[in-house]
């Protein structure tokens, strides 16, 4: 007899790994089509080489990135039937619409005009490809938007009645924009523009420091830089919002993610007290550490001095999520996002100074030091971010309906370890190749000898031109072959 | 919301109508990415490595949009047949997860070989032997699919049986059926995208060749065997409307002879279009064969599909965009229909 509780924990590591090594690709390629739609434009408006050449730059690593994508994201749609059965069936009448929603409109959408944007430069005319660029980033942040609407759905699952077993969709409207929803999805989609802006001004920077096209880079670096002046703190002020919105629609998950035991204090007044740092006894019920700073949980939550936080003790044992790891996670989220806001706000202050120029820049190594490796840190805000949504909502799979352990595949342990350990081992393939031919194309730079290709080119149907080995001498490069 | 419900007045139709759309997704995908993963398995016996690069090259605009096709198949079922995509894929864990394998490779390998310099002779391998893994695991679920599986009793039937169920000689067979039919498909796509006076469009004549005979005894074991084992399909073409299935058996028999003359001929195209046309009349001759079964023996059409306020839901927000997407994939491969040169590499 198979053991409930490890089949369950197991299928949650399975698909918890596959998210992970998912969740690295979709957000840059979301921020990085936005931002190459904005420099092809300025090509485009100005006619300036450069624009040209950054744009073509930055597609390469694109490329890499969204072939990582796709790879690790075919999985995802067959997974949920897989790992997750009896959910998948019983919340097939709204999530499962929602998933084919995304199929349909967006994840096909993005495949319908990705080859155009990366093979078409010179079979299709300039305002064609633009307009190529334009749909790759408008279907890819639709992608996200679905994949919110369901995710969110689990968290807040309203306008739905279960019967028979099944998901009932009462009110569609109701469902779609769930509250958790509203600001979720805002909360994804900036942090996938600022992981895109971080990566551009990251390679823009690591660029400048070494002194290699510094003064094109500086157009990029300036662009992503200040863009991120109102990206940066717009995320943390909506970051709060989805923390108030959890607050109100799963009080257990954020007192989980803020360590929050006791509702009250030994005296009867609320616990306003928020933790810094704290280390959780599950079994106990309180932390046996923990370093707690008055009224800074009811600033946060309700922003007031004191008001009413539901601790973790308003809920029966069984309905509590795992209080260690959405504690931390949070913790090392919020000190990332922070982080980010602040390097923002060093570029403004020197460009408030007149000092934003590729030599003043590479007086300040720091500086530039401190961009490139913010370029990293968006990657870790994500990853916590997410491991502290999903593991403080446990146990249940929909908030409130149904339990992570009512909606598990009945597997055998060893199939769910044979998917595991496959799994880790394609998954680092593709993750250890992303990354190391982003740092081969970066340490190439920039192609500056290459033709600038104006629309199409010829008669547009050449697809290559390497030399040939056996071509006799003063032959073109490429002929077209007959049809 | 007015307009949601007067739509699910058609309820039966809109299942109907859904499966029929599905089956259209999955021939689309084997039609489209079979030829990209034959073209994939021929790869591996060319030891050329710059004919291996200009293969991958010449799918370099289109093989994404091919592929996305089994995730919109995959989609569609989740949104309008969700106890059949709970039940099935459950049942189907192993090969998928070997298919899912597959597709990694295969998709990382396209992507990085552009890229490589010391590490291209892996990523030539990671395209060859995901193209396979991903044939022949997508064989065994279609084999596997049409034996049918254990439900549990209860409120909403899932899934009930072992996870090696799958495995048995029939799934086995076509699984190798698949590879075979698809290395055709490649060798015919490669003789199409390929100049005439290259190598490689030599090679894959010899390789249509041994192909088309083999895919011949492979399918001809494949539906005898099915005849045999599977009462539900015996009952069908020896029942009532024998006649149409003796048609549609003509006309298969009609297209493959087009197609043989047309390959002999080097219409290369015409003897590609004879093919996707073979593949599509046997995937709706089999889709015939099944009705009213989802999943032959396990649940009909009717019992797998969503609840009618759901179905009618999706069906308004999403049947107009099938046109929609079959438009703008076909003008990307209008755009990357040049037949390539022997050496040629990606032009961006």
């Amino acid at each position: 007899m198979t053991d409930p509780t490890l089949m369950t924990d197991l299928a949650r590591l399975d698909f918890a790994w596959i998210t992970t090594m998912h969740i690295l690709y979709p957000p840059l390629t979301i921020g990085l089509a936005s931002f190459l739609l904005y420099s092809e434009w300025r090509w485009l408006k100005t006619d300036n080489d450069e624009w040209y050449r950054l744009t073509r730059f930055f597609e390469k690593l694109f490329i890499i990135n969204f072939g990582a994508g796709v790879a690790t994201g075919v999985t995802m749609e067959m997974s949920f039937g897989i790992l997750f059965a009896p959910f998948s069936q019983a919340a097939g009448p709204f999530f499962g619409n929602i998933l084919g929603y995304e199929t349909i409109t967006a994840f096909m959408y993005e495949a319908g005009f990705i080859g155009l944007m990366i093979f078409g430069w010179g079979k299709i005319s300039k305002k064609m490809h633009i307009f190529a660029t334009f749909n790759v980033a408008f279907s890819s942040m639709l992608s996200a938007m679905w994949i919110l609407v369901a995710n969110s759905w689990m968290q807040s699952p309203t306008g739905v009645h279960l019967e028979k077993g099944l998901f009932l969709v009462d009110d569609w409207t109701a469902a779609i924009f769930n509250p958790n929803f509203l600001t979720a999805f805002p909360h994804m989609f900036i942090a996938a523009i600022e992981i895109g802006l971080f990566f551009v001004a990251g390679i823009s920077a690591w660029m400048i420091y070494k002194n290699r096209h510094a003064q094109m880079f500086m157009r990029t670096l300036t662009a992503s830089l200040m863009a991120l002046v109102i990206v940066a703190p717009l995320q943390v002020y909506i970051g709060d919002e989805l923390g108030r919105t959890v607050a109100e629609h799963d009080p257990a998950a954020l007192a989980a993610m803020e360590g929050h035991w006791h509702t009250y204090n030994a005296d009867g007044t609320p616990n306003t007290s928020w933790n810094l740092i704290a280390w959780p006894d599950e079994e106990k019920g309180t932390n046996t550490f923990q370093i707690g700073i008055p009224h800074v949980l009811s600033l946060l939550e309700d922003h007031k001095w004191v008001s009413t936080v539901k601790g973790l003790d308003q809920f029966k044992p069984e309905d509590r999520p795992p209080v260690l790891a959405p504690f931390y996670a949070f913790r090392i989220m919020v000190a990332a996002g922070g982080i980010l806001m602040l390097v923002a706000f060093w570029a403004l202050y020197l460009r408030y100074k007149g000092k934003f120029n590729a030599l003043e820049l590479q007086r300040r190594p720091w500086f530039l030091r401190a961009v490139i490796f913010s370029a990293i840190l968006p990657y870790i805000a994500i990853w916590t971010g997410w491991w502290t949504r999903e593991i403080a909502r446990q146990p249940w799979l929909v908030h409130g309906m149904m339990r992570t352990s009512e909606g598990v595949s009945q597997m055998s342990i060893p199939a769910e370890i044979a998917w595991f350990i496959g799994f880790v081992i394609f998954d680092m393939v593709v993750w250890i190749g992303a990354w190391y031919f982003f740092s081969k194309v970066v340490r190439r730079g920039p192609d500056m000898q290459e033709e600038i290709i104006h629309g199409i080119q010829g008669d547009g149907l050449h697809l290559g031109q390497l030399p040939d080995r056996d071509a006799p001498e003063g032959r073109p490069l490429f002929e077209r072959p007959a049809i | 919301m007015q307009h949601i419900m007067d739509i699910t007045h058609g309820y039966q139709w809109l299942t109907f109508i859904w499966w029929i759309l599905i089956g259209l997704f999955v021939v689309l995908y084997i039609i489209l990415d079979g030829a990209d993963l034959g073209s994939g398995i021929y790869s591996l016996f060319n030891s050329d490595s710059e004919e291996r690069g200009a293969i991958m090259a010449s799918m370099a605009g289109t093989w994404d949009a091919n592929e996305t096709w089994l995730v919109v198949a995959g989609g569609a079922i989740f949104g309008t047949f969700p106890l059949a995509y709970g039940s099935l894929f459950h049942y189907l864990m192993i090969p998928l997860m070997v298919v899912l394998w597959g597709i990694i490779i295969r998709a990382v390998s396209l992507e990085f070989h552009h890229y490589s310099s010391r590490s291209r002779t892996i990523w030539d391998w990671g395209f060859g032997i995901g193209s396979l893994v991903t044939t022949f695991g997508a064989g065994v679920c279609l084999g596997a699919f049409l034996q049918g599986f254990e439900m549990t009793t209860g409120q909403v039937p899932t899934f009930g049986g072992g996870a090696l169920d799958f495995l048995t000689p029939f799934s086995i067979l076509t699984g190798f059926t698949a590879v075979i039919a698809a290395s055709l498909a490649g060798g015919a796509y490669l003789r199409a995208r390929f100049d005439r006076s290259t190598e490689i469009y030599a090679k894959a004549l010899k390789w249509t060749d041994l192909m088309f005979y083999l895919a011949l005894v492979a399918i001809m074991i494949t539906v005898v065997w099915t005849f045999i084992q599977f009462s539900w399909a015996r009952d069908k073409w020896i029942g009532p409307y024998w006649w149409a299935y003796v048609i549609a058996g003509a006309i298969v028999l009609f297209a493959t002879w087009s197609m043989r003359k047309a390959s002999r001929e080097q219409r290369d195209i015409t003897a590609m279009i004879w093919l996707a046309s073979i593949v599509f009349i046997n995937f709706a001759t089999m889709m015939a064969t099944l009705y009213p079964w989802f999943v032959p023996g396990t649940m009909t059409i009717y019992d797998a599909a969503n609840p009618s306020n759901s179905l009618g839901a999706f069906s308004y927000a999403m049947l107009g965009f099938v046109p929609v997407m079959l438009s703008y994939n076909f003008y990307q491969a209008w755009v990357f229909r040049a037949r390539l040169h022997k050496l040629a590499g990606y032009a961006h």
